[in-house]
């Protein structure tokens, strides 16, 4: 662990890697802040600017741009009580209230402290597991991987929210468009339709520029932008109280954020959402909540990062992306030629702890520019999205093309922008349409490996532990929501039936 | 009572549709889901399920996949047609919907300076328009890429937006767009040495 670290600082530490990292927090808290731009959309159409950079000096770039985006979305949440990005959704609600009393500058500040704390916690949390779960990953074999992808899948249902049956659904069609073209081991050409184009697939990172960029932006002209800044900045500082009130909140947000972080498919929107439920539930102030609190900005801001920091442990460790954007991180390691995973911790130290160290000084630059400079940097709300976006529209298009050096890849950005714009606007989400493309290829390799270990017979997978293990928690994690829904119902008919029928007596 | 009791839930749950009337774009989604996933389905049966001895073939996956899409999407349209969406009453993700609605709220209400007009002056008509307009556009500037090239081609998509979406003046949308056009060039083009396509044109 200490080699390891040794090794990352000297990795991180060199003027070249301080100044992407530099690049990446500014540019992620600048996308993070601004309504429309999220991290997925941020880290999609900037990964082509960094094709000629060393694959260690981009990820750390790219990787800033994530964490960094979850300091400065909480900003535009607190100031104009509009999430720059999802997973500060639930900051408009305590965050906005202390800024409509005059507590802007405190709610910011807490904003950055609790975030930092929480991501240096789930640092050390993500360095600690994230080489002993590669460890145990190097002794899978392809059933144990193939268990594996499919308990990742099989999580998304729990966390899909309002419609667990649409999430997997979106997953498995995602699967399916991972399927276009000729895949490794095999010769038949799958939904090509006679296209040369289409034989060596559809590029993922195309597909993700078309539904995060083209189709946010589309849905954000749809939803009829964002209001100005309306925010002042009276009482910049935070009082003792307000510190010592917010560090309890900070902590359980960070253990929450952590652990629902490093299940696939639930990432930081959620773990927000959960730890200001939590707080309304356990928080020694809980009848403030939800009037301009500071439990409610430490909290689910804490969590966010936890969560963000903590997608890195299967994505790094197993090749399985926590969430959303770490999906789009990993197709950034792919196009550099890595394959994420447990050997990617044997054969490529320096790059992987070299990435994690640049989390700390990034987080640390994080805390220098949002503390005292969250101000200078709400400016950027002043900027009318009517300029941004058509930009927005040019760096996607050209980026995209960059990434293959082909017309054919503008036109699969086009059309899953358009795709993009319907599932935002009619409710179909796109980050297990994601998981999915990008499992796609791996859920298959591991599935024809199974396939020709069992000589035919997939239900090895049963026979040996680990995979069986795995397996049945996939199936429960599959069956859970149908389980309790079926309870629930069951509930509420017998709660109907003692109401209805005294009813019915009366009638009678 | 029993019908007293049923209305009140409705109103509580938020989230909760009345069970006759499903929205029209959730039914045509998954609808369109499910076709998919018969296409893929029956797709799948014809590039061979299984190849030799008895193994996953090229087919196995896009059959199995479809076939869980087309079941899905069927459970999903009965659901919505037969049974009241769920209220999450008791369940964990309970508490995820209730705050989701809370922010919403809170969002909106801090929103409605004049709730006629959006932050770019448009009512919701303009705003419909606005969308089929900025898409055909993109798709109007990618179909003269082979004609004048890739990237005057998007620097044309810029101003056109900016002229005929936006309303801007020439002068303004000539300026940003030359400006967006310097930038990408500078990093494109002199940095990364992308091959930009130029067209038939072939300027830049």
């Amino acid at each position: 662990m200490i080699d390891n670290l040794i090794l990352g600082f000297e990795t991180a530490v060199t003027p070249e890697n301080l100044l992407w990292c530099f690049i990446g927090v500014v540019l992620g808290t600048v996308i993070g802040m601004l309504p429309g731009l999220g991290s997925a959309t941020g880290v999609a159409i900037l990964l082509p600017v960094t094709l000629t950079l060393e694959p260690v000096s981009a990820l750390i770039m790219l990787a800033g741009i994530y964490y960094g985006s979850q300091y400065g979305a909480s900003t535009s949440s607190i100031l104009i009580s509009t999430p720059g990005d999802s997973s500060s959704v639930v900051l408009t609600l305590d965050g906005y209230q202390m800024a409509r009393k005059g507590r802007a500058g405190a709610a910011l500040a807490i904003a950055a402290l609790s975030s930092f704390l929480a991501a240096i916690l789930s640092l050390i949390g993500l360095m600690a597991l994230a080489q002993p779960i590669a460890d145990l990953a190097l002794n899978f074999g392809p059933p144990e991987n193939l268990a594996i992808i499919l308990f990742g899948l099989a999580t998304i249902v729990s966390f899909a929210g309002e419609n667990v049956l649409r999430g997997i659904t979106m997953a498995a069609v995602g699967l399916l468009v991972s399927m276009v073209g000729v895949a490794a081991g095999f010769t038949t050409a799958r939904f090509t339709f006679g296209s040369v184009n289409l034989l060596s697939g559809l590029d993922f990172i195309a597909i993700m520029i078309g539904l995060f960029a083209i189709g946010e932006v589309l849905h954000q002209i749809h939803r009829g932008g964002e209001a100005p800044i309306r925010a002042g900045f009276k009482d910049l500082l935070v009082t003792r109280t307000e510190l010592r009130r917010s560090v309890a909140p900070a902590l359980r947000g960070t253990g929450l954020g952590f652990g629902i972080g490093v299940l696939p498919g639930a990432g930081a929107t959620l773990a927000s959402f959960m730890s200001y439920g939590l707080e309304k539930q356990v928080s020694k102030n809980k009848a403030e909540i939800g009037t301009g609190a500071v439990e409610g900005v430490a909290a689910p801001e804490a969590a966010n990062n936890a969560a963000a920091n903590a997608s890195f442990v299967p994505t790094l460790a197993l090749g399985i992306p926590g969430s959303g954007t770490t999906a789009v991180l990993l197709g950034a390691f792919i196009l550099f030629g890595l394959q994420p995973g447990p050997l990617l911790f044997e054969q490529q130290p320096d790059l992987v702890w070299g990435l994690l160290v640049s989390f700390f000084f990034g987080n640390l630059l994080l805390l220098i520019l949002n503390l005292p400079l969250a101000p200078v940097f709400a400016q950027i709300l002043r900027l009318p999205y009517s300029y941004l976006y058509p930009l927005v529209l040019f760096l996607s298009l050209v980026g995209a093309f960059a990434l293959s050096n082909n017309t054919f890849t503008i036109w699969v950005v086009l059309v899953s922008g358009l795709l993009g714009y319907f599932m935002k606007r009619f409710d179909f989400p796109a980050a297990p349409f994601v998981l999915g493309l990008v499992l796609g290829p791996l859920l298959e390799r591991s599935l024809v490996q199974t396939s020709a270990l069992g000589q035919g017979n997939l239900f090895i997978v049963f026979e040996r532990p680990l995979s069986a293990v795995l397996m049945i928690l996939a199936l429960l994690a599959l069956a859970a929501p149908v389980i309790s829904w079926v309870f629930r119902k069951l509930r509420a008919q017998r709660k109907h039936g003692r109401a209805a029928s005294p009813a019915v007596k009366n009638m009678s | 009572m029993y019908d007293e009791t049923r209305a009140e839930n409705g109103s509580e749950a938020s989230n909760a549709t009345s069970k006759s009337r499903p929205a029209v774009a959730d039914v045509v989604g998954t609808s369109v889901l499910g076709l998919v996933g018969l296409f893929a389905a029956v797709m799948g049966l014809r590039y061979g399920v299984t190849a030799e001895g008895g193994q996953v073939g090229p087919g196995f996956l896009p059959l199995v996949t479809g076939g869980f899409v087309v079941l899905a999407s069927l459970a999903e349209l009965v659901r919505m047609f037969f049974f009241e969406t769920t209220t999450y009453e008791g369940s964990f993700m309970q508490v995820v919907e209730e705050v989701e609605e809370e922010a919403r709220e809170a969002v909106a209400e801090a929103g409605e300076h004049n709730p006629e007009l959006d932050t770019f002056g448009r009512t919701s008509g303009e705003r419909r328009r606005a969308i089929l307009l900025i898409f055909g556009i993109l798709f109007a500037a990618v179909v003269l890429i082979p004609v004048i090239g890739l990237l005057l081609a998007l620097t044309l998509m810029v101003m056109s937006i900016l002229i005929f979406v936006e309303r801007k003046s020439i002068v303004v949308a000539l300026v940003v767009a030359a400006a967006a056009f310097a930038v990408i060039y500078v990093i494109f083009v002199l940095g990364l040495r992308v091959p930009v396509p130029t067209g038939m044109l072939g300027l830049v």
